[in-house]
């Protein structure tokens, strides 16, 4: 798979403007929502190919947000990959069973998630 | 049992209430059988006296009513003897007289007759009478027997109160009545003389003494002045036979050369005597002789030798030893029939002289002193004078057996003076008398036979007495006496043994009285354990849910809510501690939700420096050169620290918060221990440290969360690793215990300092802030892990400097004091049910 697009979602904008800027200088197109509801528009929309999804977000949490990209014809195979800073057991089980196909847990450096993404690739 | 003991230690509210009830209700229970017992005791004791005392006084009144009974009974029953006595007494005088009356008869019938010696000797044979044949010995004795019952009537209606003699069948044989009849001449010439042998020949004149019977008769003289219809009647005449008393012990008997005495002595001579009667013949008006008859003397014996004034009624032979015996006396007191012979008065026949009669030893005295003949001195003794029975007989007289009985000068028997009395108006009657140390029975009747002389007294022939012992006659009134006495006695016995079982009946009462108390007692009291037992589980059990609530609560079950049941103090008790328990659990609530927010607030800023920084580092950001780099480097060290601080929080806040729940598994030792090595090998090879793990085959199974003990065991062993110089030593061995394990990590680090041993477990605390911002410590790990061991049941132990002789080839000196940390865990007990380990 060759990624292409990525969707970055967080509501913390420190976080969505570095991974925006830092992607894009790597050469992939990106895409950034602030909450649960633009990100299912934007990713049925845009049909990015890695959506970053936090799980904490306005309107709409990451599970549910994962459940309706995971469950929208165009979308379903569409790498999510969460990031979120909630750590527990139960907390990263929710987002398995929301059908992500990685979950990372906050704090996380960005050569790390970089070396996630590609393995993606591959 | 421990529940058990606890209940009953002397703090449980059970055992207080059990003691407070059993004391109020038990005391007073007590008190009341006590008092309800003694009460039954004193009602069964009185009970008993009274049942006694009516005893007695039945007993008594009883014995008062035997002795009246018996005293009206005796009186009754002697009037009736006494009476029936008298009445045979005057019976037998009656008898005596019409025999006597006959003879008068004979007499004139006689007279009638043409003397000749064919008619005397028809009317001889015809004048026989039977008498009874005393037997030859005193085995051949017989009485009559007692009433026969094989005698009864034919007809039923008679049966009431029959009663039947039979005949008495004595031995009887027949004999002349006389002993001879004489026909005799004006001169006393007997001219017709028959006897037994028929016709004498020997014919004498028996107006001189000697030609008659013993010498003795003179009945000639009086004959010329009897009329033709007077009829003389002899005297009894007959030679008097001797006899001796012998008394030996009180008892007396008849010496057998002594005259006949019944059954005393039936060998002896018997007393043969005869009365005579004369009746003047008269042929055409003139006198002409006279005609007389001798009446064998044996048939007047016969009327009292058979006699017996006792239930026997009639015997073959008296006995006058026994003292029941009849006998005769005639018109001049002088005895002429006794059943001992040798007391009938009569003559000495050698002399015609008649022999006086026993005198007392004081008359005899008197006699000898008279200068008379004994004869002349008791022909002339005035009658009855000085009777008394203080006298004794005269010695004199008994040594020659002449002891005949003249009751007018036998001085020593006064019952002759009684005699004489009361016949002497022709009566009849009965005393008492005590004679010989017995008392006696006497009753007396005159004869009543008046011809010739014996017309002088109304005491006319003379008297019949009987002699009876009081005893014998009293017989009936004994029987009766020894009848109601024997009653009595019975019923004494009866009344003793209705006391003994109305006394026992009593004692039994009180018994099962006693019994029903204890039983009553024992169901109160047990029934007061009942009620003290519900009671106190009712105020317990809601004080033990509130301890059990009080208890999960405290492991972290913060939803615990007693179940309230009651509104009293206790249910606002449990109502006051939902509350608390409510409270504590949103408290709890709010915390563990600001320690999931706070962390996750911490992480989003640390995430996008850690972003930055990592970025900065990789390139991504430009070039940058090694100074900047090198800073950064710093920059992102501290973010993991304080990253690691963030997570060591949140880890403890949920651990305090009890937010985790042990996943308990059962585990070895080695598997623990080798997981927990592995993890931290690489640090140890960094700071060029040795781990020598002696658990790597330790298979004691302990039952722990896994994760949990394996974040323990990086910890302890990090900071061995970590607080130490390089080319520090780590040894890890274990302890087994009965039911614990104890994991032990020692180092030959910087060691602790004693007194920070404790405190190496409080939170933040760093015995060493250089050493521990140079290892990058949060100051919580410790804290961690005690809690996790904790949650496990288990304790975690410091102890620092360690001994070198303990560790040998653990290289220790001043700066390596060296630490140990000992992790203690249960093998099976609390967190499983595995009790079995292997090594």
């Amino acid at each position: 798979m060759k990624i292409n697009k990525i969707l970055v979602v967080d509501d913390e904008e420190t976080i969505s403007s570095y991974l925006g800027r830092k992607l894009t200088k790597l050469g992939y197109e990106v895409l950034v929502a602030g909450d649960g509801e633009t990100a299912v528009d934007m990713a049925f929309s845009s049909l990015p190919d890695v959506v970053l999804l936090d799980v904490k977000l306005p309107r709409m949490n990451g599970y549910e947000v994962c459940r309706k990209i995971k469950a929208n014809e165009n979308t379903r195979f569409t790498t999510v990959i969460m990031l979120s800073a909630k750590t527990q057991g139960n907390e990263i089980q929710q987002g398995l069973d929301a059908g992500c196909d990685l979950y990372l847990t906050k704090p996380i450096g960005f050569p790390d998630i970089l070396q996630h993404l590609k393995s993606f690739e591959k | 049992m421990k529940l058990l003991g606890k209940a009953f230690s002397t703090k449980s509210i059970l055992s207080k209430l059990l003691v407070s009830f059993v004391v109020l209700s038990a005391v007073p229970l007590i008190v009341l059988a006590y008092l309800a017992n003694r009460n039954l005791h004193e009602t069964g004791v009185e009970a008993l006296t009274n049942i006694e005392e009516m005893g007695q006084m039945n007993l008594s009144l009883i014995e008062q009513l035997r002795k009246k009974v018996v005293q009206d009974a005796v009186q009754a029953l002697d009037a009736k003897s006494t009476e029936a006595i008298e009445v045979r007494t005057v019976d037998l005088a009656n008898a005596i007289a019409a025999f006597l009356y006959e003879r008068d008869n004979d007499a004139r019938t006689l007279a009638s007759i043409s003397p000749s010696k064919n008619n005397y000797l028809n009317f001889f044979q015809c004048h026989y009478r039977t008498v009874i044949e005393p037997p030859s010995t005193t085995n051949d004795y017989s009485a009559s027997q007692e009433p026969s019952f094989t005698v009864i009537s034919s007809n039923p209606e008679n049966g009431q109160s029959w009663r039947h003699q039979p005949q008495y069948d004595f031995k009887k044989k027949t004999i002349p009545i006389y002993q001879e009849i004489t026909f005799l001449d004006l001169e006393g010439n007997e001219k017709i003389k028959i006897t037994s042998q028929g016709a004498s020949t020997e014919l004498k004149n028996v107006s001189s003494r000697r030609n008659t019977y013993c010498q003795a008769e003179d009945y000639f003289q009086y004959l010329t002045s009897l009329t033709d219809n007077d009829i003389y009647v002899s005297k009894v005449i007959g030679e008097h036979v001797p006899g001796w008393l012998q008394i030996s012990d009180g008892m007396v008997t008849v010496d057998p050369a002594s005259a006949y005495a019944g059954k005393e002595n039936l060998g002896g001579k018997k007393f043969e005597g005869i009365i005579r009667w004369v009746i003047p013949v008269l042929e055409g008006g003139k006198r002409v002789g006279y005609c007389a008859l001798a009446l064998d003397h044996q048939h007047i014996m016969q009327f009292t030798d058979h006699i017996v004034p006792t239930e026997e009624r009639f015997t073959n032979v008296s006995d006058a030893g026994e003292g029941n015996y009849a006998w005769l006396w005639d018109s001049e007191d002088r005895c002429i029939s006794h059943p001992r012979d040798f007391f009938i008065m009569g003559f000495d026949c050698n002399t015609g002289q008649e022999v006086p009669g026993w005198i007392s030893e004081t008359a005899y005295r008197e006699y000898l002193s008279s200068g008379k003949t004994l004869e002349e001195f008791v022909r002339q003794l005035p009658s009855l004078r000085d009777f008394t029975q203080t006298k004794k007989g005269a010695r004199a007289q008994t040594g020659i057996g002449r002891i005949a009985l003249d009751c007018k000068t036998l001085d020593m028997a006064p019952q002759c003076q009684g005699w004489h009395d009361g016949t002497e108006d022709g009566g009849s009657g009965s005393f008492v008398i005590l004679w010989s140390g017995l008392w006696k029975l006497t009753s007396y009747a005159a004869v009543p036979y008046f011809t010739g002389q014996y017309s002088k007294t109304k005491r006319g022939f003379g008297y019949v007495t009987f002699g009876a012992n009081v005893d014998d006659f009293h017989k009936a009134a004994n029987d009766t006496k020894l009848y109601i006495q024997k009653t009595l006695e019975e019923q004494k016995d009866s009344i003793e043994k209705v006391n003994l079982k109305t006394g026992s009946t009593i004692r039994k009462k009180e018994n099962d009285n006693r019994n029903l108390l204890l039983a009553i007692g024992f169901f109160s009291i047990m029934a007061v354990v009942g009620a003290s037992v519900f009671i106190s589980y009712g105020i317990t059990k809601p004080i033990k849910n509130l301890t059990a609530g009080a208890l999960a609560m405290r492991r972290g079950e913060l939803n615990q809510r007693i179940n309230v049941t009651s509104s009293d103090e206790i249910g606002e008790l449990a109502a006051s501690f939902n509350e608390m328990a409510s409270t504590i659990a949103e408290v709890d609530q709010m915390k563990s939700e600001f320690v999931t927010i706070a962390s996750h607030e911490f992480r989003t800023p640390i995430h996008s420096m850690l972003l930055s920084v990592t970025g900065i580092l990789g390139g991504y950001s430009g070039q940058i050169n090694d100074e900047v780099k090198e800073d950064l480097e710093t920059v992102k060290l501290e973010i993991d620290r304080l990253m690691r601080l963030v997570n060591d929080l949140l880890d403890l806040s949920r651990i305090e918060a009890r937010k985790i729940e042990l996943q308990i598994e059962p585990i070895a030792i080695s598997d623990l221990v080798n997981q927990a090595v592995e993890r931290i090998s690489e640090l140890a090879v960094i700071n060029h440290h040795s781990v020598e793990n002696r658990l790597e085959t330790e298979k004691t199974v302990v039952f722990v969360d896994c994760d949990r003990m394996v974040q323990v065991l990086i910890n302890l062993l990090g900071n061995a690793i970590k607080y130490n110089p390089y080319q520090g030593k780590i040894i890890i061995h274990g302890l087994i215990h009965e039911d614990t394990f104890s994991i032990v990590i020692v180092d030959n680090g910087y060691g602790i300092p004693p007194w920070a041993q404790q405190k190496v477990f409080d939170k933040f605390f760093q015995a060493d802030i250089y050493m521990s911002q140079k290892v990058g410590g949060t100051g919580l790990g410790l804290s961690i892990s005690k809690h996790i061991v904790e949650k496990h049941g288990g304790s975690i132990q410091c102890a620092s400097p360690i001994s070198q002789s303990d560790y040998p080839d653990l290289p220790l000196n001043l700066e390596r004091k060296g630490t140990m940390f000992t992790v203690t865990i249960p093998i099976s007990k609390k967190t499983g049910g595995l009790t079995e380990h292997e090594n």
